[in-house]
């Protein structure tokens, strides 16, 4: 049975976030800051307020003194006395129409005093760098104090097993090398939005593609400082997330202007907005360095990362302000020595955020192409140094975590089974490189309510959001699978954030696990009672047996010798399953997430220029298109221990992790020229041909 | 300076007034939510609607011009292809949704163009029409399903 929302999104008639409308909805437009760090001197709204259709004009003076975040609050709804970033929100408009409040915005004139500004993370960490905060631990959720270096958001220093220092002295050889990945931006094609509106009792309602629902609305009672019953979050489709959608953007301001107003009140960014001035992918520097004997067994990895944390933290869920991903570097692997620092760092530029997996796309590049680097130092075959080193069930990883099983070799030797090679445009040379990620699936906290119908039907209510994974069908197949009754009996409704007690949210590849997890939950529960009647159960995330799922990704390129361009000839993915509830969704899923990996290796930088996002359109910022997409390989290793009913585990970051290491893997192998920044572009790799006498074109003065 | 324009919407008569400025996305949206504003620069496709059976990026078109034509939205094209509408259930060319009455308009006119292309002529002809979610091969092959 097909999935019970394609209908409606083939149509058009779906109802998004811009979609909806309000009795007396009115618009709202944002005037942003130009500068990446400047006081605001003066605000003159005097010609935008006497416009027609202006409701309101509202200034960071108009609103309380108050922040929000996910985990740090240091984010202000509009900037009060300076500005942080280019992009940074300054003065919202109200008026009756969207084009109204847009002239509006053009109309205010506001005057700054540009300030020194920081703009990497390594000079941000200098002690007489400009501050981007000025008292940074002071903000609720904080993880630093006032002694660190300034303009730190966070740090991560972890040590596994022994010294790594040993471990490196020991080695027959070793790698010490710095690789780096740009910012970046989700690319979901739905821009931003919210719908606020504030009822007579003073409720607080929103419409926004946010992807963690009971998390935002948590978010903003700390913000506004209210009982989370007062707020009520509606279910709207979501117009893709990849992360991009967990936090609570612009959704303070929203209510902070309908409050004022009266009036509900949506904020539709333009596009441009979208990508210059909401949360992006840190930009990374990781310097990795590792070593292995000589038989190629690993003696120890270090990874130091340090990431662009932007003007805010509050972006980041996790309570330490981390990427997790981070903690992943080598999760593959037996490492006897491991360790892992990462330092976030704040800089006067566009915040970062969470984005598919993140900080493993920019760690696991570094990592398994500094595997290939060792491989070749030791005249060892890339793959059979890998083999080398791969886990194997029953072995307790660097971490000292103990998985049920390690499927990394079978993995390894499906892709390798499957591997076909690609014909080779004529004077172009060939190269395939491979790269692997291993990733825990961690189903989280979650409800659902089940109710059997007077008419025999079942009606499943879930706090969860469709960011487009296909998780509702997930839950209708699920259920009507373990009750024995057709898929056409089982309906599943979203519920408002009024309807179910608790959940974590789309995110870590957890739903269709925690669906899982649930369902048995909610079965035991109902058998009990008889399967009558309504049911409700609360997941909590104690006792889970820690389940991975592998990923190994094998690029083929071609690289044309006189340009350095680079073609994909095919992006293979061999991943690591259980059982699979839709065998489609779960093959578009491993499918799209090549495909944003690709991007992620060879086409998106945000390009930000002092401080400014250059990028700033999907003309500029370019993710892939039906054309630029490789043709993509995904094979299934059936056969892996899951969790939950439906003995699954997590798909939606897998794909897209291993791709640029791959890549650039590959173009090593097909002209001996190593890439350890990306995006890895035509221009990167003629520069670095140029250098190698034997291996390219003369250098031609352009 | 608002004037009065008449179009055939989905095979309906329409009667709508604009400004010389109002774009054909905001005007067909007081109709339907087929049409989806996202790049608003003419990339990404999401608002793709046929104009006398010419797929045209709505956000870049005036209203104006439509005086006197016909437009279609996918709300009105599951009906005329209901075999490529299904195409794109059955083989699920889709995930969040966001592009996808983009993609299957112009799917619509590729199909009107060419009811027989092959993978190279889908992918050439598509590549108007971003999508962050699937990897596209699930698109190719809801039109290859219907061909």
């Amino acid at each position: 049975m097909a999935r019970i929302d394609a209908p409606a999104k083939v149509a058009g008639t779906m109802a998004f976030t811009a979609d909806v409308r309000r009795p007396g909805l009115c618009y709202a437009a944002v005037v942003r800051s130009p500068y990446p760090h400047a006081r605001i001197r003066l605000i003159d709204a005097a010609s935008a307020r006497r416009l027609d259709g202006v409701v309101a004009v509202v200034t960071g003076r108009d609103l309380p003194d108050r922040t929000y975040g996910r985990a740090v609050r240091d984010i202000p709804a509009l900037a009060k006395e300076e500005v942080r970033y280019v992009g940074e929100r300054v003065v919202a408009v109200v008026a009756e129409t969207r084009a109204a409040a847009e002239r509006a915005a053009s109309r205010v004139r506001i005057e700054y005093d540009p300030q020194p500004a920081v703009l990497d993370p390594e000079s941000a960490l200098a002690d007489d760098a400009p501050r981007v905060h000025a008292q940074a631990w002071a903000y609720p959720g904080a993880v630093v104090g006032p002694d660190d270096p300034p303009n730190l958001q966070s740090r991560v220093h972890l040590t596994f097993g022994g010294s790594v220092e040993e471990g490196l002295q020991k080695a027959a050889a070793i790698v010490d090398a710095v690789y780096t990945t740009p910012a970046g931006q989700h690319g979901y094609l739905e821009p931003q939005a919210c719908l606020a509106e504030i009822d007579r009792e003073g409720r607080m309602h929103l419409w926004i593609p946010n992807k963690s629902p009971y998390r935002l609305r948590e978010q903003l009672a700390a913000y506004f400082d209210v009982d989370p019953a007062l707020i009520e979050i509606h279910p709207v489709a979501i117009g893709g997330d990849f992360g991009g959608k967990g936090s609570p953007m612009d959704a303070p301001l929203c209510l902070e202007l309908a409050r004022l107003v009266g009036r509900p009140v949506l904020l539709q960014l333009r596009y441009n907005e979208d990508l210059t001035a909401t949360e992006s992918r840190h930009a990374g520097r990781i310097r990795v360095r590792v070593g292995a004997d000589v038989q190629g067994r690993l003696t120890a990895l270090a990874v130091d990362a340090l990431f662009n944390g932007g003007a805010y933290a509050g972006y980041k869920p996790a309570k330490t302000a981390e990427l997790l991903g981070v903690r992943e570097a080598g999760g593959a692997y037996r490492i006897p020595a491991l360790e892992l620092t990462a330092r976030i760092a704040y800089t006067h530029t566009l915040p970062g955020g969470h984005m598919r997996s993140p900080g493993s796309p920019q760690v696991v590049f570094a990592v398994e192409s500094a595997l290939d680097e060792l491989a070749a130092a030791l005249g060892i075959d890339p793959v059979e140094l890998r083999r080398r080193n791969l886990l194997t069930t029953g072995e307790v990883d660097a971490h000292g975590i103990q998985a049920v099983e390690h499927r990394g070799h079978k993995t390894l030797e499906a892709a390798l089974a499957a591997l076909r090679p690609r014909p080779v445009p004529a004077g172009w040379r060939y190269g395939r490189g491979i790269a692997i990620y291993n990733r825990a699936t961690f189903p989280g906290s979650t409800s659902l309510r089940l109710t059997r119908e007077a008419d025999g039907r079942v009606t499943v209510v879930i706090p969860l959001p469709e960011t487009g994974t296909g998780s509702h069908t997930v839950v209708q197949r699920t259920v009507a699978q373990a009750l024995g009754i057709p898929e056409a009996s089982v309906t599943v409704v979203q519920g408002s954030t009024r309807e179910l007690p608790y959940d974590d949210g789309v995110g870590g590849s957890r739903v269709t696990a925690a669906i899982g997890v649930a369902v048995a939950q909610a079965l035991e529960a109902w058998a009990a009672q008889g399967h009558t009647g309504t049911v409700e159960v609360v997941v909590r995330p104690e006792g889970v047996p820690r389940v991975t799922s592998y990923c190994v990704e094998v690029a083929q390129v071609a690289v044309d010798p006189e340009t350095g361009q680079v073609a994909v000839l095919e992006l293979l993915a061999a991943v690591d399953v259980a059982q699979i509830v839709n065998p489609l969704a779960h093959q578009i899923q491993l499918e799209g997430g090549l495909a944003m990996g690709y991007g992620f290796s060879v086409m998106e930088d945000l390009a930000v220029r002092e401080g400014q996002v250059t990028a700033a359109t999907l003309g500029d910022f370019k993710i892939p298109s039906a054309q630029d997409v490789p043709p993509l390989q995904v094979v299934l290793v059936p056969g892996g221990q899951g969790l939950g009913f439906g003995n699954t585990k997590g798909v939606g970051e897998l794909t897209n992790v291993p791709t640029a290491a791959a890549i650039a893997n590959a173009v090593a192998q097909a002209v001996g020229v190593r890439i350890r920044d990306l995006p890895i572009s035509a221009e990167r790799v003629y520069q670095h041909l140029v250098r190698v006498p034997s291996a390219g074109p003369k250098e031609v003065a352009l | 300076m608002k004037r009065e324009i008449h179009y055939e919407l989905n095979g309906n008569p329409v009667t709508q007034e604009v400004t010389p400025e109002t774009l054909l996305l905001d005007a067909v949206r007081q109709w339907t939510t087929a049409p989806k504003e996202a790049c608003g620069v003419g990339v990404c496709g999401a608002c793709t609607v046929l104009v006398n059976d010419q797929p045209v990026s709505s956000c870049l078109y005036l209203a104006a011009l439509v005086d006197g034509q016909t437009v279609w939205t996918a709300d009105g094209l599951v009906q005329r292809f209901p075999r490529l509408a299904q195409s794109f259930v059955e083989h699920e060319g889709l995930q969040c949704g966001i592009c996808t009455p983009g993609q299957f308009t112009a799917a619509c006119a590729l199909l009107l163009e060419n009811p027989h292309p092959d993978e190279a002529t889908i992918r050439h002809y598509m590549a108007g029409n971003l999508c962050r979610c699937t990897g596209y091969a699930a698109i190719v092959r809801s039109i290859h399903g219907a061909v």
